[in-house]
Protein backbone atom coordinates (compact mmCIF):
# COMPACT_ATOMS: atom_id res chain seq x y z
CA UNK A 1 0.00 0.00 0.00
CA UNK A 2 2.54 2.44 0.85
CA UNK A 3 4.82 1.38 -1.68
CA UNK A 4 1.80 2.14 -4.49
CA UNK A 5 0.87 5.65 -2.51
CA UNK A 6 4.64 6.63 -2.77
CA UNK A 7 4.81 5.38 -6.75
CA UNK A 8 1.58 7.48 -6.95
CA UNK A 9 3.06 10.42 -5.45
CA UNK A 10 6.21 10.16 -7.45
CA UNK A 11 3.90 9.73 -10.63
CA UNK A 12 2.30 12.99 -9.70
CA UNK A 13 5.29 14.89 -9.14
CA UNK A 14 7.12 13.23 -12.62
CA UNK A 15 3.89 13.83 -14.30
CA UNK A 16 3.87 17.62 -13.50
CA UNK A 17 7.28 18.26 -14.32
CA UNK A 18 6.64 16.87 -17.67
CA UNK A 19 3.37 18.69 -18.39
CA UNK A 20 5.52 21.52 -17.64
CA UNK A 21 8.60 20.62 -19.97
CA UNK A 22 5.99 19.52 -22.49
CA UNK A 23 4.40 23.30 -22.18
CA UNK A 24 7.73 24.60 -23.21
CA UNK A 25 8.03 25.79 -26.75
CA UNK A 26 9.89 22.86 -28.56
CA UNK A 27 8.88 21.33 -32.30
CA UNK A 28 6.12 19.61 -31.19
CA UNK A 29 3.45 22.63 -29.45
CA UNK A 30 0.76 22.22 -27.55
CA UNK A 31 -0.80 21.51 -30.68
CA UNK A 32 -1.36 17.91 -30.12
CA UNK A 33 -3.97 17.42 -26.87
CA UNK A 34 -5.44 14.14 -27.64
CA UNK A 35 -7.59 14.94 -24.32
CA UNK A 36 -10.23 17.82 -24.29
CA UNK A 37 -8.73 20.97 -23.14
CA UNK A 38 -10.01 22.23 -20.13
CA UNK A 39 -9.62 25.19 -18.00
CA UNK A 40 -7.26 23.20 -15.35
CA UNK A 41 -4.55 22.11 -17.73
CA UNK A 42 -2.29 23.79 -14.89
CA UNK A 43 -3.71 21.53 -12.75
CA UNK A 44 -4.29 18.57 -14.98
CA UNK A 45 -1.49 16.70 -16.78
CA UNK A 46 -1.59 16.53 -20.43
CA UNK A 47 -0.33 13.50 -21.41
CA UNK A 48 0.93 14.02 -24.79
CA UNK A 49 2.61 11.99 -27.42
CA UNK A 50 6.40 10.49 -26.65
CA UNK A 51 8.90 12.79 -28.62
CA UNK A 52 12.30 13.74 -29.07
CA UNK A 53 13.62 14.29 -25.73
CA UNK A 54 11.35 11.95 -24.11
CA UNK A 55 12.90 9.93 -21.18
CA UNK A 56 11.66 6.76 -20.81
CA UNK A 57 12.02 3.84 -18.03
CA UNK A 58 13.44 0.51 -19.65
CA UNK A 59 11.17 -2.74 -18.70
CA UNK A 60 13.16 -5.33 -19.69
CA UNK A 61 16.56 -6.67 -18.26
CA UNK A 62 19.18 -5.64 -21.63
CA UNK A 63 21.04 -3.01 -19.51
CA UNK A 64 19.73 -0.01 -19.71
CA UNK A 65 17.66 1.75 -16.87
CA UNK A 66 16.85 5.20 -18.96
CA UNK A 67 16.55 6.24 -22.39
CA UNK A 68 15.85 9.45 -24.57
CA UNK A 69 13.82 9.43 -27.31
CA UNK A 70 15.32 10.52 -30.54
CA UNK A 71 12.91 9.51 -33.14
CA UNK A 72 9.53 8.12 -33.46
CA UNK A 73 9.12 6.04 -36.48
CA UNK A 74 6.09 6.48 -37.96
CA UNK A 75 3.69 9.27 -36.63
CA UNK A 76 4.35 12.84 -37.49
CA UNK A 77 3.36 14.21 -33.69
CA UNK A 78 5.02 11.45 -31.58
CA UNK A 79 5.08 7.89 -30.93
CA UNK A 80 2.43 5.77 -28.75
CA UNK A 81 1.93 2.59 -27.12
CA UNK A 82 2.77 0.16 -29.12
CA UNK A 83 4.89 2.19 -31.66
CA UNK A 84 8.46 1.99 -31.79
CA UNK A 85 11.23 4.63 -31.42
CA UNK A 86 14.92 5.37 -31.44
CA UNK A 87 16.26 6.41 -28.65
CA UNK A 88 20.06 6.85 -26.72
CA UNK A 89 20.88 4.93 -23.47
CA UNK A 90 21.00 8.04 -21.38
CA UNK A 91 21.43 5.49 -17.75
CA UNK A 92 22.34 1.82 -17.74
CA UNK A 93 23.70 -1.04 -15.47
CA UNK A 94 27.65 -1.25 -15.47
CA UNK A 95 27.41 -5.09 -16.95
CA UNK A 96 24.65 -5.22 -19.51
CA UNK A 97 24.17 -5.94 -22.89
CA UNK A 98 24.01 -2.35 -23.71
CA UNK A 99 26.27 0.60 -22.79
CA UNK A 100 25.54 4.02 -22.31
CA UNK A 101 25.49 6.47 -25.35
CA UNK A 102 24.25 3.82 -27.59
CA UNK A 103 21.28 4.35 -30.20
CA UNK A 104 18.78 1.66 -30.07
CA UNK A 105 15.49 0.83 -30.76
CA UNK A 106 12.80 0.22 -28.58
CA UNK A 107 9.08 -0.28 -28.51
CA UNK A 108 6.70 1.32 -26.24
CA UNK A 109 5.21 -0.67 -23.90
CA UNK A 110 3.64 1.88 -21.68
CA UNK A 111 2.41 5.41 -22.21
CA UNK A 112 0.82 7.79 -19.78
CA UNK A 113 -1.01 8.91 -22.73
CA UNK A 114 -4.62 6.99 -23.06
CA UNK A 115 -5.05 5.21 -26.66
CA UNK A 116 -7.84 4.19 -28.07
CA UNK A 117 -8.96 0.66 -28.02
CA UNK A 118 -11.27 -1.22 -30.87
CA UNK A 119 -13.56 -1.61 -28.44
CA UNK A 120 -14.25 1.92 -27.72
CA UNK A 121 -12.47 2.24 -24.66
CA UNK A 122 -9.54 4.02 -23.88
CA UNK A 123 -5.90 2.52 -21.61
CA UNK A 124 -3.91 4.48 -20.05
CA UNK A 125 -0.74 3.60 -18.11
CA UNK A 126 0.98 5.00 -15.36
CA UNK A 127 4.50 5.56 -16.92
CA UNK A 128 6.04 5.86 -20.36
CA UNK A 129 8.33 2.54 -20.56
CA UNK A 130 10.04 0.90 -23.65
CA UNK A 131 11.59 -2.50 -24.43
CA UNK A 132 14.55 -2.50 -26.58
CA UNK A 133 14.15 -4.75 -29.70
CA UNK A 134 17.07 -4.81 -32.47
CA UNK A 135 16.13 -3.80 -36.51
CA UNK A 136 14.53 -7.45 -36.97
CA UNK A 137 11.89 -6.49 -33.80
CA UNK A 138 13.26 -9.07 -31.27
CA UNK A 139 13.86 -7.82 -28.03
CA UNK A 140 17.31 -7.79 -26.94
CA UNK A 141 16.38 -8.58 -23.28
CA UNK A 142 15.34 -11.71 -21.89
CA UNK A 143 12.66 -10.63 -19.24
CA UNK A 144 9.41 -8.26 -19.19
CA UNK A 145 8.83 -6.04 -16.25
CA UNK A 146 5.58 -4.68 -15.61
CA UNK A 147 2.56 -4.70 -17.05
CA UNK A 148 1.92 -4.75 -21.25
CA UNK A 149 -1.06 -3.89 -23.41
CA UNK A 150 -2.02 -6.38 -25.65
CA UNK A 151 -1.99 -3.89 -28.53
CA UNK A 152 1.00 -5.37 -29.01
CA UNK A 153 -0.04 -8.23 -30.76
CA UNK A 154 -1.33 -6.82 -33.55
CA UNK A 155 1.75 -4.83 -34.14
CA UNK A 156 3.38 -8.13 -34.02
CA UNK A 157 5.60 -7.87 -30.90
CA UNK A 158 4.41 -11.61 -29.95
CA UNK A 159 7.67 -12.33 -28.55
CA UNK A 160 7.46 -9.14 -25.93
CA UNK A 161 3.99 -10.62 -24.93
CA UNK A 162 5.33 -14.11 -24.34
CA UNK A 163 7.85 -12.45 -21.96
CA UNK A 164 5.53 -10.56 -20.41
CA UNK A 165 4.55 -11.56 -16.55
CA UNK A 166 1.28 -8.95 -17.08
CA UNK A 167 -1.04 -8.52 -19.84
CA UNK A 168 -3.49 -5.74 -19.32
CA UNK B 1 -17.85 -8.34 -24.66
CA UNK B 2 -17.87 -7.92 -20.65
CA UNK B 3 -20.00 -5.39 -18.66
CA UNK B 4 -17.06 -4.04 -16.08
CA UNK B 5 -18.05 -2.38 -12.57
CA UNK B 6 -16.72 1.28 -12.36
CA UNK B 7 -14.29 1.23 -9.85
CA UNK B 8 -15.14 4.66 -7.83
CA UNK B 9 -18.71 4.63 -8.21
CA UNK B 10 -19.62 0.79 -9.08
CA UNK B 11 -21.89 1.19 -11.88
CA UNK B 12 -21.77 -0.92 -14.90
CA UNK B 13 -19.35 0.32 -18.13
CA UNK B 14 -20.93 -0.78 -21.30
CA UNK B 15 -18.85 -1.09 -24.12
CA UNK B 16 -17.70 2.08 -25.52
CA UNK B 17 -17.40 3.88 -22.50
CA UNK B 18 -14.97 5.16 -19.62
CA UNK B 19 -10.91 4.90 -19.02
CA UNK B 20 -9.19 1.66 -18.15
CA UNK B 21 -6.12 2.84 -15.76
CA UNK B 22 -3.51 0.46 -15.46
CA UNK B 23 -1.39 0.52 -12.93
CA UNK B 24 2.38 -0.55 -12.73
CA UNK B 25 1.83 -3.40 -9.90
CA UNK B 26 -0.59 -4.48 -12.96
CA UNK B 27 -4.08 -3.25 -11.35
CA UNK B 28 -6.62 -2.23 -13.45
CA UNK B 29 -8.85 0.46 -13.04
CA UNK B 30 -11.83 1.08 -14.54
CA UNK B 31 -13.91 4.44 -14.80
CA UNK B 32 -17.44 4.52 -16.09
CA UNK B 33 -16.75 8.51 -16.37
CA UNK B 34 -14.25 11.27 -15.94
CA UNK B 35 -16.20 11.90 -13.47
CA UNK B 36 -14.76 8.77 -11.46
CA UNK B 37 -11.94 9.13 -13.03
CA UNK B 38 -11.33 12.65 -11.47
CA UNK B 39 -12.13 11.88 -8.50
CA UNK B 40 -9.67 9.01 -8.41
CA UNK B 41 -6.85 11.49 -9.58
CA UNK B 42 -7.82 13.50 -6.47
CA UNK B 43 -6.97 10.59 -4.48
CA UNK B 44 -10.79 10.32 -2.98
CA UNK B 45 -11.89 7.33 -1.27
CA UNK B 46 -14.95 6.22 -2.83
CA UNK B 47 -16.28 4.75 0.29
CA UNK B 48 -16.69 8.60 2.12
CA UNK B 49 -17.85 9.87 -1.26
CA UNK B 50 -21.56 10.24 -0.76
CA UNK B 51 -23.33 9.62 -3.87
CA UNK B 52 -21.29 6.26 -4.78
CA UNK B 53 -22.38 2.59 -4.12
CA UNK B 54 -19.35 1.65 -1.76
CA UNK B 55 -20.38 4.79 0.52
CA UNK B 56 -24.10 3.31 0.50
CA UNK B 57 -23.08 -0.31 1.48
CA UNK B 58 -21.27 0.68 4.07
CA UNK B 59 -23.42 3.04 5.71
CA UNK B 60 -26.11 0.75 5.73
CA UNK B 61 -28.02 2.74 3.37
CA UNK B 62 -28.24 -0.72 0.82
CA UNK B 63 -28.43 -3.95 1.58
CA UNK B 64 -25.06 -5.85 1.06
CA UNK B 65 -25.78 -9.22 1.72
CA UNK B 66 -28.29 -11.25 -0.37
CA UNK B 67 -28.45 -14.54 -2.59
CA UNK B 68 -28.97 -12.24 -5.27
CA UNK B 69 -25.86 -10.99 -5.53
CA UNK B 70 -23.80 -14.22 -5.63
CA UNK B 71 -25.57 -14.91 -9.71
CA UNK B 72 -23.76 -12.06 -10.16
CA UNK B 73 -20.23 -12.84 -8.76
CA UNK B 74 -17.31 -13.28 -11.08
CA UNK B 75 -16.43 -16.62 -11.54
CA UNK B 76 -12.89 -17.66 -13.24
CA UNK B 77 -13.62 -20.50 -14.46
CA UNK B 78 -15.34 -20.12 -18.05
CA UNK B 79 -18.62 -22.80 -19.09
CA UNK B 80 -18.58 -24.72 -22.01
CA UNK B 81 -21.28 -23.47 -23.76
CA UNK B 82 -24.34 -25.40 -23.53
CA UNK B 83 -27.72 -23.92 -25.40
CA UNK B 84 -29.99 -25.17 -22.66
CA UNK B 85 -28.07 -23.58 -19.54
CA UNK B 86 -28.29 -19.96 -21.78
CA UNK B 87 -31.40 -20.31 -22.64
CA UNK B 88 -32.81 -20.93 -19.20
CA UNK B 89 -30.01 -18.34 -17.88
CA UNK B 90 -31.30 -15.58 -20.28
CA UNK B 91 -34.83 -16.74 -19.08
CA UNK B 92 -33.23 -15.89 -14.81
CA UNK B 93 -32.21 -12.78 -15.46
CA UNK B 94 -35.20 -10.75 -15.35
CA UNK B 95 -36.51 -12.92 -12.15
CA UNK B 96 -33.84 -12.15 -10.73
CA UNK B 97 -33.54 -8.40 -11.02
CA UNK B 98 -37.24 -8.00 -10.19
CA UNK B 99 -36.53 -9.92 -6.92
CA UNK B 100 -33.75 -8.09 -6.31
CA UNK B 101 -35.31 -4.98 -6.98
CA UNK B 102 -38.38 -5.74 -4.45
CA UNK B 103 -35.86 -6.51 -1.71
CA UNK B 104 -34.23 -3.40 -2.08
CA UNK B 105 -37.49 -1.52 -1.53
CA UNK B 106 -38.25 -3.59 1.26
CA UNK B 107 -34.94 -2.72 2.91
CA UNK B 108 -35.42 0.87 2.23
CA UNK B 109 -38.83 0.57 3.91
CA UNK B 110 -37.29 -1.19 7.08
CA UNK B 111 -34.67 1.68 6.74
CA UNK B 112 -37.38 4.78 6.44
CA UNK B 113 -39.61 3.11 9.16
CA UNK B 114 -39.93 5.25 12.20
CA UNK B 115 -40.22 8.48 9.56
CA UNK B 116 -43.31 8.93 9.50
CA UNK B 117 -43.91 9.84 13.32
CA UNK B 118 -40.77 12.37 13.08
CA UNK B 119 -41.81 13.84 10.38
CA UNK B 120 -45.27 14.05 11.69
CA UNK B 121 -44.01 15.86 15.32
CA UNK B 122 -41.98 17.96 13.39
CA UNK B 123 -44.51 19.28 10.87
CA UNK B 124 -46.72 20.25 13.89
CA UNK B 125 -43.72 22.22 15.35
CA UNK B 126 -42.93 24.26 12.27
CA UNK B 127 -46.74 25.29 12.21
CA UNK B 128 -47.22 26.37 15.53
CA UNK B 129 -44.12 28.72 15.26
CA UNK B 130 -43.75 29.84 11.73
CA UNK B 131 -47.34 30.23 11.20
CA UNK B 132 -46.17 33.97 10.66
CA UNK B 133 -44.26 33.44 7.40
CA UNK B 134 -47.65 32.16 5.98
CA UNK B 135 -50.09 34.23 7.31
CA UNK B 136 -50.26 38.26 8.94
CA UNK B 137 -51.46 37.66 13.14
CA UNK B 138 -53.98 39.88 12.18
CA UNK B 139 -55.43 37.98 9.96
CA UNK B 140 -55.41 35.16 12.47
CA UNK B 141 -57.16 37.09 14.88
CA UNK B 142 -59.69 38.62 13.52
CA UNK B 143 -60.83 34.70 11.84
CA UNK B 144 -59.39 32.46 14.80
CA UNK B 145 -61.05 29.03 12.49
CA UNK B 146 -57.30 29.11 10.87
CA UNK B 147 -55.26 29.18 13.80
CA UNK B 148 -54.64 25.84 16.11
CA UNK B 149 -56.69 25.51 18.97
CA UNK B 150 -53.27 26.16 20.98
CA UNK B 151 -52.78 29.68 19.92
CA UNK B 152 -54.29 32.54 22.29
CA UNK B 153 -56.46 35.47 20.21
CA UNK B 154 -55.59 39.33 21.66
CA UNK B 155 -57.80 41.37 22.72
CA UNK B 156 -58.63 44.06 20.05
CA UNK B 157 -58.51 47.08 23.04
CA UNK B 158 -54.56 45.96 23.53
CA UNK B 159 -54.06 46.43 20.07
CA UNK B 160 -55.14 49.67 19.58
CA UNK B 161 -53.53 51.01 23.09
CA UNK B 162 -50.26 49.28 21.08
CA UNK B 163 -50.71 51.18 17.76
CA UNK B 164 -50.72 54.37 19.29
CA UNK B 165 -47.16 55.06 20.27
CA UNK B 166 -46.22 53.62 16.50
CA UNK B 167 -48.10 56.74 15.31
CA UNK B 168 -46.16 59.28 17.07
Amino acid sequence: MAASFASRCSRVSRSLFRGLSNNSPGLFTTSHEMTCSNSFSQLQQQRTFIQMRTVLKVADNSGAKKVMCIQALKGKKGARLGDTIVASVKEAHPNGKVKKGKVVYGVVVRAAMQRGRCDGSEVKFDDNAVVLVDKQGQPIGTRVFGPVPHELRQKKHVKILTLAGHIA
Amino acid sequence: MRLEKCWFCSSTVYPGHGIQFVRNDAKIFRFCRSKCHKNFKMKRNPRKVKWTKAYRRVHGKDMTQDSTFEFERKRNKPERYDRNLAENVLKAIPKIDKIRVTREERHHKNRMKGNKVKVQKEATKELEQGISLVKAPLALQQDPSLTLPKIKVTVSQQQSQQNQPMEE
